[in-house]
């Protein structure tokens, strides 16, 4: 074009209908009032003091939901740190955490409604406004309403916790369809029903406060656990000031192993057996202590005496000799006999299980060996020993629920796949609706969450996503293109967690609750909304009444209704202060210890169990209560009032979810025993490592400390740290297939190949490979991805993508681990898989 | 430097603009420690890193990265790891490294960087004590404060160099977002400041705030009633083997409480005209 | 010879109508009203004289298809999902690291400058405070601004706010949006955005060129 000038220019521009042509833009101008300034040739000056605030809400980078303090200068979040006054972090925050602010502000973010207007996969989108988004998404969801068939609805969310999993829950209550698919089971599921099948809640913490002794089994403490903050920092502070030691059982030498008083190798799957081992070496040599026998039970019989129990358990375990765990399980007898010696003798000991001991075949039943360990040394739920978690009981307002309740079966696995997956089995969520046997849903709805990526064979899950046939319509609610909005119809763009208001409950290992609260720190950038608007916004379109109208309306009634949060002041203390926990409260370790009155209506005692339940709240007669017993009727578990305990009752271990029990730890399950699953914890070999031949490795998957699993690649703090994932070998393995540090290798098996780099290292078995899992991403960003596509041109521009340094990117080994469950509790079979390996 | 108090200068002066350095969330943190230095003298800022209680999660590499907008590519504190031994009696170990905040060698008291630095001794600057004493000091691009701090001053810096080459330790890099004030076609050093922003308002260095093991110990080592004072007598660590490259003569204000001698077998000491070991990155 | 005020007003005006093109142009996707009157009569013949290319579909097609894939092409280019060009100074501009991105340090500049010229942000806009577009119309309200105070005859006001736009022009606009065009101009599919960034980067030229203080004398 022509190069303006004076002169040309207003030959050009001048009268030529720019004017008219300005007016014309859809929306109004950006700017309210009009320009005042000071005549008389003044200095301008547009900069003034800075503005800063310093904000209390809660972190959700990972679930472990740290309060925290958030800085704002000038509109502009700038940094995050622990919040100073909570009992669980006692002010500190880590690297993940503070990384928070790269989630506002990547260059890459999502921030309006967008339709797909290519094909699925062909990344061609268009704008378009909320209005016409949630008019789009009412439409689709109309006619399931009027159908009778709300149920085609499926919510598939990652991580919703606090207010943000009870909004969700209220929306569809409200609109009737149950068909919700969550991911525990690909997380840590097998653990929960483990527990479950116990002490019938879950989420167990340690007491390392107090604590004198700890086995660790699979889990990596110091780097990534569930509930990282409150722990890790409370277990290294013991083992300096205390010097309580901790042996780490691990097949890699992670950060917490490395920590670890020593790091005793173990081979894949092994865990429950050396667990059983040590049960072993405990009975035998008499170290077991008798107080928690009362509320074992370990044989058919509810009745049994202490020396029948103890006989009993020693029976169970007689032929899971240190001996023979040495030969499975690579550890040396000697080892097992010192470790398992000085757990009993300590005067209170944890036993820590994480996803190393549970994402395996049968792993609900190595979690009940870690249980079995803990409550013969009478360490469960007390002082220094392996406790109960204790959150938040908030309320919140409830809106009407449609009367029609109906949900798809398509979350709990195929028929006969998971006998009780009370966390679901949603890794196989997307090849039951490409089964479509149980049915499919019209309308798939993905929130915080990223089908493509986190399952096992996530080609499959892609190319699921990518079928119209299969899923008709598919909304992702999403701050980043990622891995499954790329095959979206709709995406709306989320805010993230420091733009929005929940309450949070996330557990204290202190045996205290904390209660607090996320607010937003900032106005959310662009049209980015709250989950909370949506469905209002949703709920307004299709004549569904809800209780709130925001996000922070459903919040402040929380917190006015929160018994203790209202009396301090309700949501305005909150706002002000971030969190909240009574003063006068103490530790609940024991709870199991509570007498309970028994005098009540309808308060009958069951003889065969011992459970004292209320036959009136069953719904039953009392003939009916008495003929059929507590066992025989459907729904008594929820009229559980109490265990007698040897002639007192006790409030014990009620059972709260699927497994119908009495308060007794169920050592000896008849749940497990009826469906053809080992009645006692034992050892179970895994069939594919049996069928292992000469050249096959084993593969595990791993997390570190600066990611979690889908959603901080985009965050460049972290991926500067960690952005590529080479396989951990050991250099003997390495050597058999000649393959030297830094080469690239293949990893195969039936499902695939991947190619990735070798990591040679001394801090892993031989005979496996590891290979962490937040990486390998198709988008996420310039820097999760460092690929420019869709659009070339963009990110890059950021400043700071100008000093990204490094080329790599990792490689996903999802592609080559089958879907495949725990027959127990539907988990995802993380840790099973088998692979052969060789130079590329 | 005998009777020297400690600088305490007020959080509502500092809020309505009087501070002219990096804000950040220091001007309205609460701190979880409230830093007070002696008053009868100076304080000597110091840090002792315990690496009993390192667990090597990086939090402090990012709170850094966070509090100081230090730009990728670069850091001002790192985590070293190493893996050592052979399978299965194999250990792994994490050595925090940060600038060292020396004080000199016993004959002049002025650190390498500050010596290789041009624009030292630049004009007296004035630096004031919590009782309202007044140190004079040399400035310079790079100089170190009465109370110990190595600090830059980017708008007197010139981009050569001289600094980044001169550290043994490597701690310093050129910001590629900060042009040199004393020429501008070139970029300014930059490394760690200890903070200084944060502690001048009383509030602890970032890293230290978020350090979940409660490896790092900020105080002043003037205050014998200090928790680095207690430490460093408890532990006996103002002595070679407890800094890093005692045998330069810098005389580091970083001590190490080391029961498994790692500054010895884990410490990657830089190559020279080469910093990459001052990169942390997880394999 | 007196003062030629209206010249001086029109000139004004005329930078203002322009500087409200642009602005409109890079707000939005456009709507058919705007391409018509793009294609129409008067704005055709400046952009033929300015020898601006928009292409001969732009021209030719009817404007609901034009309207379609100029809504295609401006998400692609600048919303997303995914890799984009992200139309905002404080992903341009260079600035210290942590400060860059969205909502960055710049952004709060362009904000805290717009603020204290008068205007406030309408609360319904949902943009970013230093998107291209923004800046733009922030020039366009200041030169039409500046024509009035021509109309009235008040030259110190005038040239006061002519001396506010050089600052926000060197402080802002001629920092990035150079670089933003060249993006724009290489990423583009069909001619229309990569004229209109063309022209963008040709006008902000010319405004160096026009506001530069010795320009005047």
């Amino acid at each position: 074009m022509k190069k303006l000038n004076r002169r040309n220019f207003m030959k050009y521009a001048a009268g030529s209908g720019c004017a008219l042509a300005a007016g014309l833009s859809g929306s109004q101008s950006a700017f309210a009032g009009s320009i005042r300034l000071q005549a008389g040739g003044r200095d301008f000056s547009p900069t003034t003091n800075k503005e800063l605030q310093a904000i209390p809400t809660a972190c959700w980078q990972c679930v472990t939901r740290d309060a925290m303090i958030g800085y704002v200068e000038d509109g502009r979040l700038v940094k995050l740190e622990g919040h100073p006054d909570s009992i669980r972090t006692l002010g500190k925050l880590c690297a993940k955490g503070q990384a928070g602010v790269n989630q506002v502000y990547f260059p890459d973010r999502i921030l309006y409604p967008m339709l797909r207007v290519g094909k699925r996969g062909e990344h061609k989108w268009k704008r378009i406004s909320w209005d016409e988004a949630l008019d789009l998404f009412a439409s689709k969801l109309k006619p399931l309403l009027d159908a009778g068939t709300p149920e085609l609805l499926m919510y598939q969310y990652g991580r919703h916790k606090g207010s943000q999993s009870s909004i969700m829950h209220d929306f569809m209550d409200a609109f009737g369809s149950q068909t919700i698919g969550t991911h525990t089971s690909v997380c840590e599921g097998p653990k929960w029903v483990g527990q479950e099948s116990l002490w019938g809640g879950m989420y167990d913490n340690w007491d390392y406060d107090h604590t004198d002794f700890v086995v660790n089994f699979g889990s990596n403490q110091f780097e990534t656990h569930t509930n990282h903050i409150p722990t890790s920092q409370r277990l290294i502070r013991a083992m300096v000031d205390r010097n309580v030691p901790l042996y780490t059982f691990d097949v890699r030498l992670s950060n917490t192993a490395a920590k670890s008083t020593e790091w005793i190798p173990i081979k894949v799957g092994m865990d429950g057996l050396v667990m059983l081992a040590m049960v072993n070496v405990i009975m035998k040599e008499g170290l077991f202590r008798k107080n928690h026998l009362k509320y074992m039970r370990v044989s058919p019989d509810y009745h049994a005496s202490d020396n029948d129990k103890i006989a009993a358990i020693k029976k169970h375990v007689a032929k899971f000799t240190p001996e023979f765990a040495e030969k499975e399980s690579g550890v040396p007898a000697d080892k097992i006999r010192q470790i398992a010696r000085g757990y009993a003798k300590a005067k209170s000991a944890c036993l820590i299980s994480y996803r190393g001991t549970v994402m395996h075949y049968h792993g609900a039943d190595q979690e009940r060996a870690a249980m079995l360990l803990s409550a013969i040394t009478n360490n469960l739920d007390r002082k220094g020993g392996r406790v109960m978690g204790v959150g938040a009981g908030w309320k919140h307002p409830h809106s009407p629920k449609a009367k029609r309740q109906k949900g798809l079966d398509i979350v709990n696995g195929f028929p006969g796949e998971a006998a009780f997956p009370t966390h679901q089995c949603s890794q196989q969520n997307l090849p039951m609706i490409k089964d479509g046997q149980n049915g499919r849903p019209k309308v798939y709805w993905s929130s915080c969450n990223n089908q493509a990526f986190i399952n096992g064979n996530n080609k499959e899950a892609e190319a699921i996503l990518k079928d119209e046939n299969l899923i008709p319509f598919s909304v992702s609610t999403n701050i980043v293109y990622d891995e499954t909005s790329q095959y979206a119809d709709l995406i709306l763009p989320d805010v993230t967690y420091l733009e929005r208001w929940d309450y949070e409950d996330m557990v204290s290992p202190t045996g205290v609750a904390e209660y607090y609260i996320r607010q937003p720190l900032i106005k959310p950038l662009g049209e980015a909304w709250d989950q909370g608007e949506v469905f209002a916004g949703l709920a307004k379109r299709l004549g569904i009444d809800l209780a709130y109208s925001t996000k922070e309306e459903y919040v402040r009634q929380s917190c006015e209704m929160t018994p203790g949060v209202r009396e301090a002041g309700g949501f305005k203390y909150m706002k002000k202060h971030g969190v909240w926990h009574d003063k006068n409260a103490k530790p609940n370790f024991g709870f199991y210890e509570e007498t309970v009155d028994v005098s009540g209506d309808g308060i009958i005692l069951d003889e065969k169990t011992g459970v004292y339940w209320n036959y009136k709240k069953a719904g039953v007669s009392e003939a009916e209560a008495k003929s059929k017993g507590y066992l025989g009727v459907e729904g008594a578990k929820n009229a559980y009032v109490a265990q007698d305990i040897q002639g007192t009752p006790r409030k014990a271990y009620p059972p709260n979810t699927s497994f119908t029990k009495s308060g007794l730890l169920d050592f000896y399950s008849d749940n497990f025993a009826a469906k053809g699953f080992p009645a006692f914890p034992t050892y179970t070999p895994i069939p594919e490592h049996q069928k292992m031949g000469k050249n096959d490795l084993h593969l595990t998957t791993y997390k570190v400390a600066v990611h979690t699993h889908s959603r901080t690649a985009h965050c460049k703090w972290l991926s500067e740290i960690k952005h590529d994932n080479p396989a951990w070998i050991n250099s003997k393995t390495a050597a058999e297939r000649g393959i030297k540090e830094g080469d690239r290798i293949k990893v195969s098996n039936d499902l695939g190949e991947i190619t990735t780099t070798a990591h040679v290292t001394e801090g892993i078995i031989p005979g496996i490979v590891a290979i962490s899992h937040h990486l390998g991403r198709q988008h996420s960003g310039i820097y999760g991805s460092g690929k420019k596509s869709p659009t070339p041109g963009g990110a890059e521009a950021d400043p700071d993508a100008k000093n990204i340094w490094w080329d790599k990117h990792g490689a996903h080994p999802n592609s080559i681990i089958p879907n495949s469950s725990d027959p127990i509790s539907g988990g995802q079979r993380w840790m099973d898989t088998v692979v052969r390996v060789a130079k590329a | 430097m005998s009777d020297k108090k400690t600088p305490e200068i007020s959080r509502r002066n500092f809020l309505s603009g009087v501070g002219t350095a990096v804000v950040g969330a220091a001007a309205v943190a609460t701190p979880t420690v409230k830093l007070e230095a002696a008053q009868a003298k100076a304080p000597r800022w110091a840090m002792v890193m315990d690496l009993r209680r390192c667990i090597g999660c990086r939090a402090c590499t990012v709170a850094c990265k966070s509090e100081n907008h230090v730009s990728l590519g670069r850091f001002r504190a790192v985590i070293q790891e190493k893996t050592m031994g052979t399978f299965p009696n194999t250990k792994k170990a994490f050595l925090p490294l940060m600038c060292n905040h020396c004080e000199g060698n016993k004959k002049d008291g002025v650190p390498p960087c500050v010596k290789a630095c041009p624009e030292f001794p630049g004009e007296r600057a004035k630096f004031k004590t919590a009782d309202g004493k007044t140190i004079r000091y040399r400035s310079g691009a790079t100089y170190k404060r009465p109370d110990g701090m190595i600090l830059i001053d980017k708008e007197k810096c010139i981009g050569c160099g001289k600094c980044i080459d001169a550290c043994p330790y490597g701690v310093r890099s050129f910001d590629p977002f900060v042009k040199a004030g004393g020429d501008p076609t070139k970029q300014a050093a930059d490394k760690c400041d200890m903070c200084a922003h944060r502690v001048d308002n009383g509030v602890e260095p970032s890293c230290v705030n978020t350090c979940q093991g409660r490896a790092r110990i900020f105080g002043d080592l003037n205050d014998p009633g200090s928790e680095v004072s207690k430490l460093v007598k408890e532990h006996n660590l103002a002595k070679d083997a407890n800094v890093l490259l005692a045998q330069e003569g810098t005389n580091p204000h970083v001590f190490y409480i080391d029961p498994d001698n790692l500054l010895k077998t884990l410490y990657t000491q830089r190559k020279k005209g080469k910093l990459d070991h001052f990169v942390d990155q997880i394999t | 010879m007196g003062t030629d005020w209206k010249t001086l007003a029109d000139g004004a005006k005329t930078r203002s109508e322009f500087y409200g093109l642009l602005a409109t142009v890079f707000r939005e996707e456009p709507s058919e009203a705007l391409i018509h009157e793009l294609r129409g009569p008067r704005l055709a013949g400046t952009f033929s004289g300015m020898e601006v290319e928009l292409g001969e579909s732009f021209y030719n097609d009817p404007e609901a298809e034009v309207r379609a894939s100029l809504v295609l092409e401006f998400t692609r280019l600048f919303i997303g999902p995914g890799s984009h060009i992200s139309a905002h100074e404080s992903v341009f501009a260079e600035v210290d690291g942590g400060l860059g991105g969205l909502w960055g340090a710049k952004t709060v500049e362009v904000k805290k400058f717009i603020e204290a010229a008068g205007l406030e942000y309408e609360q319904r806009f949902t943009g970013l405070p230093d998107h291209v577009s923004v800046e733009l119309e922030f020039m366009q309200k200041l030169t039409g601004w500046e024509a009035d105070q021509w109309s009235r005859q008040d030259r110190t006001s005038a040239e006061y706010c002519q001396s506010v736009q050089r600052m926000f022009l060197e402080r802002h606009l001629l920092c990035w949006v150079s670089q933003f065009c060249d993006a724009v101009m290489a990423q583009a599919d069909i001619p229309f955005y990569r004229a209109m960034a063309e022209l963008t980067k040709n006008y902000l030229a010319f405004e160096r060129q026009s506001i530069a203080p010795d320009d005047a004398a």
